[in-house]
């Protein structure tokens, strides 16, 4: 080592005046990603309480990916673009409404608003409506059948807070929320069919029955 | 906030809460306090999405809220707490320790508390009852009497607090909100740059009174619809029980004084013997209440007071304590000092000291353990000895030369070890200057911490990566198991159970092994890095608080 240093004479002039022999040569480039390990490190304890936790970690973790707070994007990438997917994306919107909080813990800005179809409150102050928020009367009837189960749940979040005064920023917001809410039922009531009873074929062999009684043809 | 702090603090983010909770975050923690508006426009998210993930994430205390800069008119500001999103590493420790502490109960309402973050009593102690029940014989159900009453036990040993009342923040609501009684106030809603703790207010530990009667309710499987419909109905008739408006957290720092007395019994039990760690933990237990959470070192305890406490199962005679006690004084480990003669001497714990030296030792042994024992005996001399020339460092290390020489430069390259210039003239001329090495013990214990927080990181990246190429093989083995148990439940004849299990092949099999095998290292990895990292913050924080 000190023979190659003594070779190779390189930099780095505090080493050198450390009376001796030269350094080490500098390097020159970065270290590599995986540096060659001279000691293998010691192997992880073992043991009932390091199993224990190691359990505890992933049923967590687990616990935690079925919970209203873990938030899953609305875009879902499938392989190919099915059919379903437009009335899939109203379903995914429910579960982000399941959880709701103690709102006087929150800040006013912060509170979702669910509108009911049926609202004629939506204030004049609207840019260019789109074209499709014509269909609003054949909405309602939609909007029921489609919603029963979860209406009375969403009954709660409402807020009748478009009579109170709002900044016009807040305003232009809640415009946004509404345009996209009235998207969305926009393409549920492009069909006739109850969104509920679609079934795209998708789950078909993978389930396995309750009753094995039935043959299954 | 460092690069890394952050990078980890996405990664458990995004591990449980999802991606969308992970970049609000991160955008959080990278750029410090934003309203609203400004965060919706830089992380290009949806207002809905946005909004929601700082609902989680202040409902999960990831994230404070308070008025804005300007003023009570500007909006509120969000802020993310890094440590606070840290801590979700140590989360299966203190389920663990409420488990050993409180039975199982205890360990099912640490559980929920922290899944669900700021939660009242009443809800906990419904939801445990019934999970209780769930895994309870049949026919037995849990009483919430008893889940009550281990409540209130973890509130009284202070493992639980209230959760502190908000001010009003920047409302444009005129009427006056209604506020627990609890809450000091604040009308005007000044600008206060540091958040109150939970424990400035005064009702922190107060049990509220509930009336919860009742027992849990057992969920039957066969009955799905049923049970949506019975759980819809719950949630349907908000039962009031007294408690509303008070919520709970888990308070963290009471876990990591628990955990650093464990540490320091299970130190002074390894070097000495079991016996001195009981005498050690008798005299923390004594030690708790009137003890406060930044102090130096114990309140002084007699030995006649120690005696007293000890658990009779160990049978000490007085005279042997007092050998044991003077053992443990004249350790260099410095757990134990004496502070005076009275009462047969008056004896403290050092806390600070002790946590010192145990991240010394961790310092120590990561030297080893990387560069050898050689470097490491080189390592320890200069933290004992503070500055020597590198003639010296050979001399005291009984090292050659040339070796020791090639060690110290590998230090000074990793900056393990630091290099003190002392002229001896004004114009620093090399040969007429001492070069000193030395090795600052706060600065290393800093820097290792933050290898460390890297090395969890890497390894939670590489355990997503190993998950995510394996992930078609991951989906198709869950949903076999799917079918076994719906099979299993319905009573399938074995021929049918055995030909569901062949249809995955023998080497995917030993592929699913391998991988689980692989994921479960990672996991345990992480949980005994994060040992380290607590021993090197707490050792950290000691020094921040008597400095």
């Amino acid at each position: 080592m000190a023979a190659r240093g003594r070779g190779q004479r390189t930099l780095s002039f505090t080493m050198e005046t450390v009376k001796g022999d030269a350094p080490p040569p500098s390097v020159q480039q970065p270290t590599p990603v995986f540096p060659v390990m001279e000691r293998k490190p010691l192997p992880l304890t073992g043991g009932e309480e390091a199993e224990y936790l190691l359990a505890l970690k992933q049923d967590f973790r687990g616990a935690m990916r079925s919970l209203p707070c873990f938030i899953q994007p609305l875009v879902t990438h499938r392989d190919v673009e099915r059919y379903s997917d437009k009335y899939n994306r109203s379903e995914q919107m429910d579960k982000l409404l399941d959880w709701a909080p103690d709102w006087k813990r929150f800040p006013r800005e912060l509170r979702v608003h669910v509108r009911k179809p049926a609202r004629d409150s939506v204030s004049a102050a609207v840019q260019s409506p789109p074209p499709q928020m014509k269909k609003k009367g054949v909405k309602d009837k939609e909007e029921v059948l489609l919603k029963l189960e979860s209406l009375e749940k969403k009954e709660e979040q409402e807020t009748s807070e478009d009579e109170e005064g709002e900044t016009k920023k807040k305003q232009e917001e809640e415009e946004a929320e509404g345009e996209e809410e009235y998207d969305e039922e926009e393409f549920e009531e492009e069909t006739d069919y109850i969104m509920s009873y679609f079934d795209n074929g998708e789950d078909f062999g993978g389930d396995s029955d309750d009753n094995m009684d039935e043959a299954i043809y | 906030m460092t690069a890394q702090e952050v990078r980890l603090c996405g990664l458990l983010l995004r591990e449980h809460f999802g991606e969308v909770v992970e970049k609000v975050g991160t955008h959080l923690l990278k750029c410090g306090a934003q309203n609203l508006r400004t965060i919706i426009h830089e992380t290009g998210l949806s207002v809905d999405l946005v909004k929601k993930s700082l609902c989680v994430l202040v409902q999960h205390g990831a994230s404070t809220f308070s008025s804005g800069r300007k003023g009570p008119g500007s909006p509120t500001e969000y802020h993310a707490s890094c440590d606070r999103i840290l801590r979700i590493l140590r989360y299966p420790r203190y389920i663990y320790t409420a488990k050993t502490l409180y039975g199982d109960t205890g360990e099912l309402i640490i559980e929920e508390l922290l899944q669900r973050g700021h939660t009242t009593m009443s809800s906990t102690v419904k939801t445990v009852a019934d999970r209780l029940t769930q895994n309870m014989a049949e026919g037995l159900t849990m009483d919430y009497s008893e889940v009550s009453s281990t409540f209130s036990k973890l509130v009284e040993t202070h493992f639980l607090q209230r959760c502190p009342p908000l001010p009003r923040v920047g409302n444009k609501d005129s009427s006056a909100p209604s506020e627990t009684p609890a809450a000091p106030g604040t009308p005007a809603a000044p600008v206060n740059t540091a958040p109150p703790t939970p424990e400035s207010f005064p009702e922190c530990y107060k049990v509220p009174s509930v009336t919860l009667i009742g027992r849990g309710k057992r969920q039957l499987a066969s009955e799905d619809g049923e049970e949506q419909r019975s759980a819809k109905r719950a949630k349907m008739d908000p039962e009031t029980h007294g408690d509303e408006g008070i919520y709970w957290q888990v308070n963290f720092e009471r876990f990591h004084l628990h955990f650093r007395d464990q540490t320091i019994i299970s130190a002074v039990a390894n070097k000495l013997d079991q016996t001195s760690s009981e005498i050690v933990r008798t005299m923390l237990r004594m030690s708790e209440v009137t003890t406060s959470p930044m102090a130096t070192c114990t309140k002084p305890l007699s030995a006649n007071e120690i005696f007293r406490s000890l658990p009779p199962s160990y049978n000490i005679l007085r005279p042997i304590l007092d050998q044991y006690l003077t053992l443990l004084v004249d350790d260099p480990m410095e757990f134990v000092g004496k502070a005076g003669e009275s009462g047969g001497g008056m004896f403290v714990v050092n806390l600070h000291r002790a946590l010192a030296n145990l991240a010394r030792a961790t310092l120590e042994s990561v030297v080893q353990e990387r560069f050898g024992s050689r470097s490491a005996r080189i390592f320890r001399l200069l933290l004992r000895k503070r500055h020597l020339e590198q003639k010296q460092v050979e001399d005291f290390a009984m090292i050659p030369a040339k070796e020791a020489k090639d060690m110290l430069y590998t230090l000074l390259s990793q900056n393990l070890v630091q290099l003190q210039e002392i002229p001896k003239t004004p114009d620093y001329a090399p040969s007429r200057t001492f070069y000193l090495y030395t090795v600052n013990q706060l600065p290393t214990a800093r820097m290792l911490l933050q290898s460390c927080y890297k090395t969890v990181a890497n390894l939670v990246e590489r355990r997503l990566f190993e998950t995510k190429e394996s992930k078609r093989l991951l989906e198709k083995s869950q949903r076999i198991e799917a079918i076994l148990a719906s099979l299993q439940v319905s009573g399938a004849e074995p021929e049918q159970l055995t030909e569901v299990e062949e249809m995955i092949t023998a080497p995917e099999k030993q592929q699913l092994d391998t991988l689980r095998l692989h994921i479960n290292k990672l996991d345990s990895a992480e949980n005994q890095v994060d040992e380290t990292i607590f021993l090197l913050e707490s050792y950290i924080n000691s020094t921040n608080a008597s400095s």
